[in-house]
């Protein structure tokens, strides 16, 4: 962290007119509070969200190392992210992020950096007077002592991430980057929940599929708190699963005598169990005897959802217009 | 049924445990081993049994090598009383004298009318049959040991092996056993500590650091040059003549200190 | 007396027993579940899987009563005989009434090996978790076997059944470890997770391909424990015993115990580990029927078939929506059954 005034000249030059941010700047951040004296000038992300919500608000510049993928970048972020230094596409090291000397480690997940955190927990790193920052999401509304993903106590929002655009940008002093994005994801947001409105939908159900151990066993579906609960209830769809668990087991016998409208597939890249890809999701659709009779099934209303949107980042909103539009297209066919 | 021990020698890892031992117990006679702590006593009976393999030489029973018969056929012909025979398992007495029969059970002739018959002479020659039903780890030593050689009587074979059948129990149970020895007709070789008791059998053979130093009748052996050689004790022979036959008492040797 | 009863019942009627008690558990594993089916429902479907006619069914319940439930029941049932059997044999041949299948290591090795499927991606998506999971296994009971051998070397055999329980003990250390290490280095969450729940026994998943593979690997176990039951009676009092009754002790040894990892190594594949049943039911029922085996070993396989038909009903209804793994279950019930069964036999032993 360099001195005061330095930090305040290169605000001043790089804004553009805007109001930069003050300092020193104080948050409130899962249960920590974090004192920062200027913006940082660089940091380690660690969860493709905290990362990619770094892409978003222009600080690409500021990352001098990534951890934790899930998926391949989006797109529009590919070419600034290939500078950047892929620490481990799974756990880092506590010391492999401490050597990037970071002006602050942000997590997507207390899972890594916590109270039982696989990386350190929050004190190791602020012993070493480096700051940590978790995604809100992980923490908002959510007991991570309770269920192996954590339980929701209550129904996530965009908000929580709109609140976490709008924290990393002031922490690292460009306050009107995160004002920008969260109101251009604002308004994509409206736009999506319109598009649904004007289908006149009734009475629609939906199950999210993200994946199962054994293709035959129990399958892990979305909860009725996280953000795929979310993007259905913004669009007017029921959960049919009614656990507060982030990505409960729910049995077969349950979902079928659920008989759900839409079935939403997950699309992992990921191929670590048999019912990750799409093709086998489909296939044991059409070939369970208990699950080819679902309605959903038979009407051909299984939808295809990008994996990564069902986690609270900044592709949620990216969900919210998918569903809507696969959801268009579905009414439409009909 | 005769067994004979012809020139069997073994080492274990290396270590000579019996060197070039020979005997042999005639049809009907019984035979006390006798010797010092170590001495191969339990080996020998081991081998007799079929449970050790040797390295030279053989065991005949009757008129057959011990290596050629099946175990089946070999359980049939020969029975084996061990120390250390304990369980965990809730078995009643009856059922663990009725284990002795196994060699004589299979499919095509399980447990009938006369396996019954043989269990329960054995069970009353050992004076047990009163315990038939109570758990069998409830018993005392004594109890234990009567209950295994009711087993092996009735596994009815034609030879007894018995490794120091008198260890841990009282004098009655002593007497007993030994008593049963004298008067059984079956061929038995036991392994005995107690000098006294040997003085029942029919022949007596002397094990020292694996060699056998002497084999005869209890007269010519039990003397005093070969007990206080072996045994490294003083003795001093009496003669009982309620019972007929030596009694032998015991002191500390004036030679070892 | 040349006819063989169990227990003052008949052969024929303790079949007809057995049957009708194996009866009344697959019913209840088909009634009950997430969502109640009542017995007509039942009734027709079956009618209606074998070609007879009967009233319109809903085929969801019709494919959740045959190609759900059924299987799965079948396959609790094959499981809980096929590790209470394994329990019957290993404490009788090891002489060690603390022993489980798990004993040998299998476990651990399944565990090892689904990982290595899951979380390392051995065997290319050729492989399946199960496949894995029943090759881990045959390599840890080789290790622990090899090891047995190297440490008893020369010398009194009454210490090989000591060298096989420590050696067991040794391997699923080892195993265990290997299967930590995996987790720690390389698993996210969701890894971890599923394969944690695994590890703790789940027939969630099961149909009838497992149940084609596991009721004649089961009969089979059963048929060569069962033919057995002699030389298992006659180790009552040691190998030395036994050899000394004619049983040759190292071909039987080595054929049980082979059975015993073949049988558990299957099971493990197809349900995950499921605790308790091998340790538990061989006690309970030895309660019940005494110790002789021609009597001990179909009973334990009919007990163990029933708990575990019974416990996977429990794991599915006791928290609404949500499926416990199965393991949880034998557990809750196993600990303190086996508590009340040590109080009471101490008590007969004492007597």
């Amino acid at each position: 962290m360099k001195c005061f005034s330095v930090a305040l000249a290169l605000a001043a030059i790089t804004t553009t007119g805007a109001a930069a941010q003050s300092f020193p700047l104080t948050l409130e951040n899962c249960g920590h509070e974090v004192k920062f004296e200027s913006a940082p000038e660089s940091a380690v992300t660690i969860g493709q969200a905290t990362t990619e919500a770094m892409y978003l608000l222009g600080l690409a510049g500021k990352v001098k190392g990534t951890a934790v993928w899930f998926t391949d970048v989006l797109p529009e972020f590919a070419d600034a992210n290939a500078k950047i230094e892929r620490l481990a596409d799974n756990t880092p090291s506590f010391e492999a992020v401490v050597n990037k000397r970071p002006g602050l480690v942000a997590s997507q997940y207390e899972w890594y950096v916590g109270p039982k955190g696989s990386v350190g927990t929050r004190e190791q790193f602020h012993d070493l007077s480096v700051p940590t920052y978790i995604w809100p999401a992980d923490c908002v509304g959510k007991d991570n002592t309770v269920g192996v993903d954590g339980t929701r106590e209550e129904l996530i929002s965009t908000e929580i991430i709109y609140r976490g655009l709008t924290e990393l940008s002031q922490i690292f002093g460009v306050p009107e980057a995160g004002a920008e994005a969260v109101a251009n994801l604002k308004a994509r947001e409206q736009a999506a929940i319109e598009r649904a409105s004007a289908l006149k939908l009734e009475d629609v159900s939906a199950m999210f599929w993200f994946s199962s151990s054994k293709m035959d066993a129990d399958p892990y579906v979305a909860g009725a708190k996280g953000a795929p609960a979310y993007i259905m209830a913004k669009l007017g769809v029921e959960n049919v699963v009614t656990s507060n668990e982030e990505w409960p087991t729910v049995g077969w016998e349950t979902l079928a005598k659920a008989n759900p409208t839409y079935i939403v597939l997950a699309d992992l890249q990921r191929r670590k169990f048999p019912a990750d890809s799409i093709e086998a999701k489909m296939e044991f659709l059409k070939n369970d005897p208990v699950a080819s009779q679902m309605d959903a099934v038979k009407n051909g209303r299984v939808l295809i959802l990008d994996a990564h949107a069902m986690d609270a980042t900044v592709r949620t909103v990216s969900g919210l217009e998918l569903l809507a539009e696969v959801m268009e297209k579905q009414a439409a066919s009909q | 049924m005769r067994i004979q021990v012809e020139n069997i020698s073994v080492s274990i890892q290396g270590k000579p445990i019996l060197q070039d031992i020979s005997l042999d117990v005639a049809s009907g006679q019984s035979l006390a081993l006798i010797g010092p702590n170590g001495s191969g006593k339990s080996t020998l009976l081991r081998v007799m049994a079929g449970h050790i393999r040797a390295d030279r030489g053989q065991v005949m029973i009757g008129r057959e090598r011990l290596t050629d018969l099946s175990p089946r056929n070999l359980a049939q012909r020969l029975g084996f009383v061990s120390q250390e025979a304990s369980t965990t398992d809730a078995i009643a007495v009856e059922d663990a004298v009725k284990l002795g029969r196994t060699p004589w059970l299979s499919l095509l002739s399980p447990f009938g009318r006369q396996d019954r018959r043989i269990v329960e002479t054995a069970m009353a020659e050992m004076a047990i049959s009163t315990y038939r039903n109570k758990q069998f780890n409830t018993l005392s030593g004594g109890e234990k040991q009567r209950v295994h050689i009711a087993r092996v009587l009735a596994q009815t074979p034609q030879i007894f092996l018995l490794d120091e059948p008198t260890n841990h129990l009282d004098i009655r149970h002593q007497i007993a056993i030994i008593d049963w020895v004298i008067r059984h007709k079956s061929t038995v070789a036991m392994a005995v500590h107690d000098l006294n008791h040997a003085f029942a059998c029919d022949r007596v053979a002397v094990l020292h650091g694996g060699k056998l130093v002497a084999f005869g009748e209890p007269d010519e052996v039990l003397v005093p040059e070969v007990i206080e050689r072996v045994f490294q004790v003083a003795v001093h022979p009496n003669f009982a003549e309620q019972l007929n036959r030596p009694v032998l008492a015991f002191s500390k040797s004036a030679a070892t200190p | 007396m040349n006819r063989m009863t169990f227990g003052g019942l008949t052969p024929a009627v303790s079949l007809v027993g057995a049957m009708a008690i194996l009866l009344a558990a697959v019913s209840s594993a088909l009634v009950i579940g997430e969502t109640v089916i009542p017995l007509s429902t039942i009734w027709n479907v079956l009618k209606l899987e074998f070609g007879y006619s009967a009233p319109q069914v809903n085929p969801i319940d019709q494919g959740i009563l045959w190609s759900y439930r059924l299987p799965r029941a079948i396959l609790a049932m094959a499981c809980g005989a096929s590790l209470a059997l394994s329990g019957v044999v290993l404490q009788a041949l090891l002489r060690n009434p603390l022993s489980d299948p798990y004993i040998l290591g299998l476990s651990a090795g399944a565990s090892t090996g689904a990982v290595s499927v899951a979380i390392l991606g051995f065997g290319a998506g050729v492989l399946s978790l199960s496949g894995g999971a029943f090759i881990g296994a045959l390599l840890a009971f080789g290790f622990v076997a090899w090891l047995a051998r190297m440490a008893r070397g020369e010398g009194a055999s009454s210490t090989s059944s000591l060298a096989l329980l420590l050696a067991g003990v040794a391997g699923a250390q080892l195993f265990h470890a290997l299967t930590a290490l995996i987790i720690a280095k390389s698993a996210d969450a969701n890894q971890a997770r599923a394969i944690i729940f695994w590890m703790m026994g789940n027939l969630s998943g099961s149909r009838w391909p497992d149940v084609y593979l596991a009721v004649p690997v089961a009969a089979l176990g059963l048929g060569i424990i069962f033919s057995h039951f002699r030389a298992l009676d006659a180790m009552t009092f040691g190998r030395e015993a036994a050899q000394s009754m004619g049983i040759r002790t190292g071909a039987v040894m080595a054929v049980l115990i082979g059975t015993t990892a073949l049988l558990t190594a299957i099971m493990v594949s197809l349900s995950g580990a499921i605790g308790f049943v091998g340790l538990v039911i061989p006690h309970a029922v030895r309660f019940l029927v005494g110790v002789r085996h021609v009597l001990l070993i179909p009973a334990a396989a009919l007990a163990g078939g029933v708990f575990l038909i019974m416990a996977d009903i429990v794991s599915r209804v006791l928290i609404p929506g949500q499926t416990l793994p199965i393991g949880v279950v034998t557990a809750l019930v196993g600990a303190p059954a086996f508590a009340v069964i040590l109080v009471r036999s101490s008590r007969a032993h004492s007597g």
